[in-house]
């Protein structure tokens, strides 16, 4: 009978003691994550006789709620929740990281930066219902701080309840997921300045770069790691945003809806597990492409 | 070697962190395992909160005076109520012990489902109008729920003062359709000229969009009389048919000159600018009159919606229904409590407080406020027929849908003036 050696034993022994520690980890993840979402995508093809295909699917991408085909853009929302995601992404990601490294470049250096950061930083550890909530009193028409500063400006006659319409709830919801999500975004990029080296800028500062030089050719660049980290975080919230739809219920006629809350709708108010698995399926579909996309480019960086 | 065998810090909070959760976690399932074993709360659950929840536990109250059994009331939002009751019954499992809600439609798929206790023997279904009881009866006969408090939506309610002072009429019985449009036409121009603040003539409810399904309801009552909206509610006639269409081409002229205000977030918000004149009516259910902000009953009063040749011909009844989840761990005292809500020493008090109709005709009328006997006198007519609420009776995705759409319509009827296509998709999730 053939015995292993110590050596081996001992090889043995090396290549499984990582797996052995990392056991009660991986039985979490397996019961709590990998498991539902294996059930989710299996859901998501049983169809309503018990076999399985691709009716689920076939349902929903032909839904008014999925894309609303047809509706011209210049007829305003509801598009459908996956375009009404992809306006998400186009607005919200480019406004929250520019305001996030704005925010984090002019308080670099301000005496109390500290202190107003982490004012700004206060509206991303507020619960994000409690977000919508204050979102609906900031836009309200009589008390609302939006109306309040149009009167102030001499635009008294702009002034509206803003979520309660459809042309402007998704816009007025995006813009506040901006003032809640900014705070993230400059943290993360204050981190990434500190950890810029103070020789680069002095180096500049000898051959006579200008301030505006210097952003673009030090600040920006030694900023890579911090924006793939910002733009890979910012758009997997935006792609799972919920909360704030919810408090408006998907705003009038769906011109807010998501497809999280789409989702949502399918699963607990039609009971329809196998078309809430699809949205499911297709949201985890386009957050783990995006993620795995993107922790490619940081591992490059 | 010179090796450190000493702990760090870290290690020192590490080792500190895992005492203090092994502790809680051992305390945690002490107090579970061994947790007082003493009679447990009773647990109503329903869609009330502010007057209306206050009013309902003094009737819990007087439930646990009379019977020792003691009870509490979670108030939740429409959209929670709605998943919660179903979800939890799904699960063969209930935080409640009662549940109360205005959806027939629903109550009636829970019973089919197999989770609801059947509620035939506990109540004299004699004791209730037909009407009330026949939403939750199936088709083998047997009761689902018990009927505890009804609530109908008489017309357009308004201060009188406010009207005097402006010199508007008040529309009666002969008032027509088309007079009432001339009349929003002078409160809206009156308004804008004298008031300050003026928002429109009629004030418009809450986002959630129940209130504006009611005042749609009561377009398609005045305009195409209640056996429209029973026909809608039975699936008989479709919401393309023309006739349909011309109660909503009515009710989008109307948005279009801009009568209506903005939705309100809250169905209550709208009630302060009534009383201050910025509206000059409200389409609402008789539960307004419960309401704190209406500071002066007898300076308030409804009339009922003008129809074509007169006063509308259809009321809208809401009532609101206990069930009884057959989950529930505490069955005997709940079948108690069930009982006692049915009866009409509960309904009493809860009519006594205002706001509502009782369901159990042992009620006198003397137990009603005077202003809310306006109502009971207006429905007891016998021109006016009371017609299930639309949007409750059909329940499931079509009445989020219906609230849904309607919100739309409200907001931007000069754009969304594309009728066929708005009620394709109703008749897209109608019955």
């Amino acid at each position: 009978m053939h015995r292993r050696t110590k050596k081996q034993r001992l090889r043995i022994r090396r290549y499984l003691t990582p797996f052995f520690f990392l056991l009660p980890a991986l039985f979490f993840i397996v019961i709590f994550v990998l498991f539902p979402i294996v059930n989710t995508i299996y859901l998501s093809f049983v169809q309503e006789n018990g076999s399985l295909g691709l009716a689920n699917y076939q349902e929903v991408i032909s839904r008014s709620e999925f894309i609303n085909y047809g509706r011209p853009i210049t007829a305003g929302p509801p598009y459908g929740a996956f375009i009404h995601n992809l306006i998400w992404i186009a607005l919200h990601l480019p406004l929250s990281v520019f305001f996030g490294l704005l925010l984090a470049v002019l308080l670099r250096d301000v005496k109390g930066g500290a202190v107003i950061k982490s004012i700004i930083f206060l509206a991303m550890i507020i619960p994000m219902v409690v977000g919508g909530v204050m979102l609906r009193f900031m836009y309200n028409d009589d008390a609302g701080v939006v109306n309040g500063f149009l009167r102030l400006i001499g635009l008294g006659n702009m002034t509206r309840s803003w979520l309660a319409y459809a042309n402007t709830c998704l816009l007025g919801l995006i813009v506040g997921t901006v003032w809640i999500w900014t705070g993230f975004c400059m943290v993360v990029y204050s981190a990434g300045l500190q950890g810029i080296p103070v020789e680069l800028y002095e180096a500049a500062k000898i051959d006579g770069a200008s301030r505006w030089r210097t952003f673009w050719r030090i600040t920006i660049p030694q900023l890579r790691s911090a924006t793939i980290v910002v733009v890979t975080m910012t758009l997997l919230w935006v792609l799972k945003v919920f909360d704030l739809v919810f408090i408006e219920f998907g705003g009038p006629g769906g011109s807010a809806s998501v497809m999280a809350f789409q989702m949502y709708l399918d699963a607990f108010y039609s009971f329809n597990f196998g078309t809430a698995s699809v949205w499911a399926t297709l949201l985890t579909v386009m957050t783990f492409g995006i993620a795995a996309y993107m922790v490619k480019r940081m591992a490059e960086s | 070697m010179n090796r450190n065998k000493g702990l760090t810090t870290n290690q020192w909070i590490a080792i500190a962190v895992a005492i203090i959760i092994v502790i809680a976690a051992v305390f945690g399932a002490w107090y579970l395992y061994f947790q007082p074993t003493g009679p447990k709360k009773l647990t109503v659950i329903s869609l009330w909160s502010g007057t209306e929840e206050d009013n309902f536990l003094q009737v819990l109250g007087n439930f646990t005076e009379n019977t020792g059994i003691e009870s509490r009331h979670i108030g939740y939002s429409t959209q929670e109520l709605k998943i919660t009751i179903p979800t939890q019954l799904a699960a063969n499992a209930s935080i409640f012990d009662l549940a109360i809600a205005p959806w027939p439609a629903d109550i009636l798929n829970w019973a089919n489902k197999g989770y609801l206790v059947e509620v035939t023997d506990l109540i004299d279904a004699s004791k209730y109008p037909a009407g009330f009881i026949n939403p939750v009866k199936d088709s083998t006969g047997k009761i689902w729920a018990v009927p505890f408090k009804a609530s109908a939506k008489p017309g357009f309610w308004y201060r009188k003062s406010i009207w005097q002072t402006n010199g508007w009429t008040v529309p009666t019985a002969t008032t027509n359709y088309t007079q009432f449009k001339a009349l929003l036409a002078t409160i809206k121009a009156d308004g804008e000229a004298n008031i300050t603040g003026f928002k429109a003539p009629i004030a418009s409810g809450d986002t959630v969009g129940w209130p504006l399904s009611d005042t749609t309801e009561a377009f398609i009552m005045g305009l195409g009389g209640y056996q429209l909206q029973e026909e809608l509610i039975a699936g008989s006639i479709n919401w393309t048919d023309p006739e349909v269409k011309n109660v909503f081409s009515n009710l989008t002229e109307l948005l279009n000159s801009g009568y209506f205000g903005t939705p309100a977030e809250a169905w209550t918000d709208p009630i302060p600018d009534l009383w201050d004149g910025k509206y000059a009516m409200y389409f609402q259910g008789s539960f307004i009159t419960a309401q704190p902000t209406v500071l002066n009953q007898s300076d308030f009063a409804f009339f009922p919606f003008p129809g074509w040749n007169g006063e509308t011909n259809g009321v809208a009844g809401s009532v609101d229904y206990v069930v009884l989840p057959k989950y529930t761990e505490k069955m005997t005292d709940a079948k108690k409590l069930l009982e006692y809500l049915a009866g009409a020493d509960a309904q009493e008090i809860m009519v006594g407080l205002g706001g509502f109709l009782a369901t159990n005709v042992d009620v006198p009328a003397s137990a009603y406020t005077t202003i809310d006997l306006t109502v009971l006198d207006f429905i007891s007519k016998s021109s006016v027929h009371i017609v299930g609420d639309l949007d409750d009776s059909i329940g499931g995705t079509f009445q989020t849908t219906f609230w849904s759409q309607l919100r739309l319509l409200w907001t931007d009827p000069a754009t969304r003036a594309d009728l066929d296509a708005f009620l394709e998709k109703l008749q897209e999730f109608a019955p």
